[in-house]
């Protein structure tokens, strides 16, 4: 890699150096980009779970109005922090295989969401409650779960690959 | 066709955690190594501290600890000065001849544990 190459201008930046310098700001990140993708796959695994039929009692309908808000609204801390962890040391994890695949994951795992929620989750009035769900959307669920067992599988092998 | 995928995504995630343990184990711990030289480059930066040291058949990039373990165990910046006389000792990397990961360090008879 050349010293100038964009992805090495990227790690340049003021707040990725900042991040490289600051005695706390790393592990204050850190911790963030942990506690937004506790709160981000905690709540989607639980509706996914309400999907396979655990807790059939709750309607589903009532349940993703309750969690899937903080999945998205915790986005908002765990993208930023994440971008941040990334840039510190850009240059070397960009091409580190751990990352390429939980990237990858990434986009299978949007697409996932909104192939359900534009797919068997409008049909939801019907299995609201103590009814099994559809099988397309017991499938999503399945495929969420595991997908992001491997999202955070990946992302913590970054360190280590 | 569920069961497949089922299969085929649990085996990607422990083949990632497989291929975590073999990348963990690039530093041949069977052997480990003590070099003594002169610090020429110092990044005292996460996500881990690093030091170009000028040995005398090669200069070695030593990975050290993050820069809040290295103040915490006593070894802030301050300590770690380019033209300093350091030893290192720790286990070269499998693949790569110039980089090695510090167990430790001494800089001016101090001995800071690294892991």
């Amino acid at each position: 890699m050349t010293p100038e190459s964009p992805i090495e201008r990227l790690q340049e930046i003021g707040i990725a150096a900042a991040m490289r310098d600051s005695l706390w700001l790393y592990p204050f990140v850190e911790i963030l980009h942990i506690l937004g993708f506790v709160v981000l796959v905690g709540s989607v695994v639980m509706f996914d779970l309400r999907l396979l039929g655990v807790s059939s009692r709750i309607p589903v309908r009532m349940l993703a109005g309750h969690l899937l808000p903080w999945s998205l609204g915790s986005l908002i801390v765990v993208v930023p922090a994440g971008l941040l962890l990334f840039l510190t040391d850009a240059a070397a994890i960009i091409s580190n295989p751990a990352f390429t695949l939980k990237i990858l994951l990434l986009f299978v795992v949007v697409g996932n969401a909104l192939a359900f929620h534009l797919g068997p989750f409008r049909t939801a009035v019907t299995w609201d409650v103590h009814k099994p769900a559809p099988r397309a959307a017991r499938f999503h669920a399945t495929l969420s779960i595991l997908l992001w067992i491997s999202i955070i599988a990946c992302g913590r092998s970054i360190a280590y690959v | 066709m569920k069961k497949i995928l089922l299969f085929a995504i649990a085996t990607l995630a422990f083949a990632t955690t497989a291929y975590a343990h073999h990348g963990w184990s690039n530093y041949d711990s069977s052997d480990t190594l003590s070099v003594s030289g002169t610090i020429v480059e110092v990044a005292f930066s996460y996500p881990h501290t690093t030091i170009r040291l000028q040995a005398a058949d090669k200069t070695w990039l030593a990975v050290l600890a993050p820069p809040a373990r290295m103040s915490a165990r006593g070894m802030p910046s301050d300590d770690l000065k380019v033209g300093d006389t350091a030893t290192v000792e720790g286990y070269a990397h499998r693949s790569d001849p110039l980089e090695m990961r510090a167990e430790r360090i001494t800089v001016a008879g101090k001995t800071v544990e690294l892991r």
